[in-house]
């Protein structure tokens, strides 16, 4: 067998593909196609996560570690790459990896293997079980197909006794998991895995994956079904956000949908679709007409059945956490919303959040703009910023020269916007941002410049900008095309990107609000916890003490933190935060300060009181917000704190030991 | 060491409970009733119960039995789970809290009142997986 470190086709080592594969964080961005380029045809071929760029960057670094040992269905997985490129660019625009080069050193490391050396895979009872269920090739136990799931559903260190399973209907998946529930093997489903990966280094690892049994990739699940005459979508577990959307858009109708590689049945299981669009789409059962879910004895119910019981009703109190969905939704019926020919997008800056907050809940409460939010400076930075490096710099000019901290975020129809511009003092419309996404790279390297020193020193340094007459020759000078922006990519990405960044949508305001294709870049190369959660809008003290404590637990622990968003739901009665801590994956001592990060600013929020906190929403969001909102439970009192910390050492042991 | 549910089982674990564990240092000196539910027990697929009451922290009653109920005893809380939840929990691959949290067994009772014996629950856990090394396949 031919050594490790001379693996390259193209000079790749495995050492260098695994160093990518490393900053892979498992964003599913390679599983949409979102830029036009196609989707990666092995992997829309054979389903599995093995199959596909994300699940290929995991797969390296197992075998690299020698944790894996080679078997036949290696040899297939990596052959069935083209190396046809679409993962490089879809993996560039949103974390600047490239995939294409893990797929190079694989096919190079496979083809040295000495296959009299390969482990061979039996089709045990369970196996076979499963395959009657779903067919020969829909299910496997091979170790490196399941090698792929770690870190997205599987955690890092346990034995691979798993199945995977990937079931195309309802029907399937009843019979799996009664199939599961007959053998006594635990199961549980996976969509997009985003939020499992986002887990996967922390406290939370255990608690969201699955120790040892059966993983239901829904992936295969593809019903999709437009339907404008009631404006609704019949939709499949397999289904994302942005392929719904796509679909929906064709009608000139729009989806309340989470980030674009999210499943949108999974995404209604876990947290109800929590967006900026929710204070007139609606949040939790607001979002869907019906559901087809599979209970976890394998019955298939529907919330439209006459003999079901409340469905949209939840037990309160901090006890009703769950980290497990006690049900699988196969299908939704989701609501559909009008697309308006004059919708806008229109930003107001600020330096402060207590202005920023007044503002929104404002604009809420009068039911004034389709989607709403109160965006950090960082959120701004992360999302319009081609690479991190420019994204930092950007931040930097935005928090200290510009004292642009807070933007409020409205995407709306031409008669709102006026009411938003008579508000405000100074605006940031479609123009002027379409400027700073094409701009930044520019704008990024002003930093420490002559001109941002002299912009600091203006007395209101926003108003300079965006309404005096500094504008003009702001807007002028970043240069702003899809040809200076191309530049910061790889010489051979360069023109490709020239031609996405010339697509209008890409710098529409209103598109990239719905599709949700930038968030993935707060994963680049590293991980975002984003703990969080709702609160009743009416005590503004209560929420921007809220905020202060994340800040503080933070800078406790040494993170790099920012508010994510802030965004009024349901008129502007209650608002759901997200605060972000940044951290390298990589990092087992980071990754133990987000952990103890995450106990102390749930145990704080459960003292503090009248707040739903993120560990608390998930696996909500098939109920109605009036029983999980209505009402919010008090603060913990000392006997309920002492249970808190007893049941969190029976789950994870002496945590404050850590 | 013992075959789970089989009345050997339910003997030794008497024996420890009541040996190795202190009623108030150990088990809190709590008063409670637990009706566990083993559903899918193989080799025959059959469901089966233990009742297991404690009355100020000292072991009162402990018995296994076929079928969902004991007549004559209303335990104040029942979770239910399949066998292989069970097992794993005695084999130490997951907790009763961690269970509980996963939808791995279900609680009929109040969930604050039974995490209030959480600690205790972990210790009687931690007893009887001591004596367990043997389950049907």
């Amino acid at each position: 067998m031919k050594q490790d470190n001379v693996l390259a086709l193209d000079k790749i080592s495995l050492e260098d593909a695994v160093a990518i594969a490393e900053k892979g964080t498992h964003c599913g961005m390679c599983r949409i196609d979102f830029l036009g380029t196609g989707l990666c045809p092995s992997g829309k071929k054979h389903g599995f996560l093995a199959y596909w760029p994300q699940g290929r960057m995991e797969l390296v670094k197992h075998l690299k570690e020698g944790r894996i040992k080679p078997t036949e269905k290696l040899i297939e997985i990596a052959n069935s790459c083209t190396l046809c490129g679409i993962c490089d660019k879809q993996c560039n625009f949103a974390t600047q990896l490239r995939p294409e080069k893990v797929a190079r050193a694989l096919k190079d490391y496979v083809n040295n293997l000495d296959k009299s050396k390969f482990q061979s895979v039996v089709e045990d009872d369970i196996l076979k079980g499963l395959r009657e269920i779903v067919g020969k090739e829909w299910a496997t136990n091979d170790p490196i197909i399941i090698a792929s799931y770690i870190r997205s559903i599987i955690p890092p260190n346990v034995e691979l006794n798993f199945y995977i399973v990937m079931p195309e209907n309802t029907e399937q998946v009843s019979k799996i998991i009664k199939f599961a529930n007959q053998k006594n093997i635990p199961f549980l489903p996976r969509s997009g895995g985003t939020a499992l990966s986002v887990a996967t280094p922390t406290v939370l690892s255990n608690a969201t994956s699955l120790e040892h049994g059966i993983v239901i990739d829904l992936l295969r699940l593809k019903k999709l079904e437009i339907h404008p005459e009631s404006s609704t979508a019949v939709v499949g577990a397999g289904i994302t956000a942005f392929e719904l959307q796509k679909e929906a858009y064709k009608y000139k109708l729009r989806a309340n949908v989470a980030e674009a590689g999210a499943h949108y049945c999974a995404n209604i299981a876990t947290t109800g679709v929590i967006t900026t669009w929710g204070n007139s789409y609606g949040c939790l059962a607001d979002n869907f007409i019906d559901l087809v879910l599979v209970d976890n004895d394998g019955n298939i119910k529907k919330h439209s059945d006459m003999d079901i019981s409340n469905p949209y009703t939840t037990e309160h109190g901090f006890t009703n956490i769950s980290l497990s969905p006690s049900y699988i939704i196969t299908e939704a019926i989701a609501k559909l919303f009008p697309v308006f020919d004059d919708e806008e997008a229109v930003l107001v800056p600020f330096d402060n959040l207590k202005d920023a907050m007044d503002m929104v809940l404002e604009l809420g409460k009068r039911g004034v703009g389709l989607s709403l939010a109160v965006l950090s400076y960082k959120y701004l930075a992360e999302f319009i910023c081609p690479t991190p490096r420019i994204a930092k710099d950007f931040e930097d000019i935005c928090k200290n020269y510009m004292k642009l901290r807070y933007v409020v975020d409205v995407i709306c129809d031409k008669d709102d916007k006026k009411i938003v511009e008579e508000m405000a003092e100074y605006t940031i419309d479609q123009s002027l941002m379409k400027t700073l996404i094409l701009g930044s790279p520019k704008l990024a390297s002003l930093k420490d410049s002559e001109f941002m020193k002299i912009l600091s020193e203006e007395e209101d340094p926003l108003r300079a900008i965006f309404a005096g007459p500094m504008r003009k020759h702001f807007e002028k000078g970043l240069d702003a095309s899809p040809e200076q922006l191309a530049k910061v990519y790889d010489k051979d990405l360069q023109d490709f990107f020239k031609k996405v960044y010339s697509k209008p949508e890409m710098t529409n305001v209103v598109w990239l609000h719905a599709f949700r294709i930038l968030p993935s870049r707060l994963m680049r190369q590293r991980m975002t916890m984003g703990p969080g959660g709702a609160i009743w809008a009416g005590d503004k003290n209560h929420i921007l003490k809220w905020v202060d404590m994340f800040a503080e637990v933070g800078n406790k622990y040494n993170l790099e933190h920012a508010l994510g968003f802030i965004s009024p739901l349901d008129n502007g009665k209650f608002i759901y935060i997200e605060y972000d801590y940044f951290y390298n994956h990589n990092d087992a001592d980071a990754a133990n300060r987000i952990s103890k990060t995450l106990l102390e600013t749930t145990e704080k929020s459960l003292v503090m009181g009248q707040i739903f906190t993120l560990i608390n929403y998930l696996f909500k969001g098939i109920y109605r917000k009036e029983h999980v909102l209505y009402p919010l439970f008090k603060g913990l009192t000392k006997e309920e704190q002492e249970v808190f910390r007893e049941v969190l050492h029976s789950v994870l042991g002496d945590y404050e030991q850590w | 060491m013992v075959k789970f549910l089989s009345e050997e089982w339910i003997e030794y674990g008497k024996n420890y409970i009541l040996e190795k564990l202190d009623p108030e240092k150990d088990m809190k000196n709590i008063t409670t009733s637990l009706l566990g539910i083993i559903e899918h027990v193989p080799p025959n697929d059959i469901t089966m119960s233990f009742y297991l009451e404690l009355r100020n922290g000292k072991l009162n009653d402990f018995k296994v039995n076929t079928g969902d109920s004991f007549e004559g005893k209303e335990a104040a809380y029942v979770i239910r789970g399949n066998y292989g939840t069970y097992k794993d929990i005695l084999q130490g691959k997951i907790g009763t809290a961690m269970a509980l949290l996963k939808n791995r067994l279900q609680l009929k009772g109040s969930k604050m009142e039974a995490l209030k014996i959480i600690k205790p629950l972990d210790g009687l856990i931690e007893s009887l997986r001591k004596i367990t090394d043997e389950f049907e396949e």
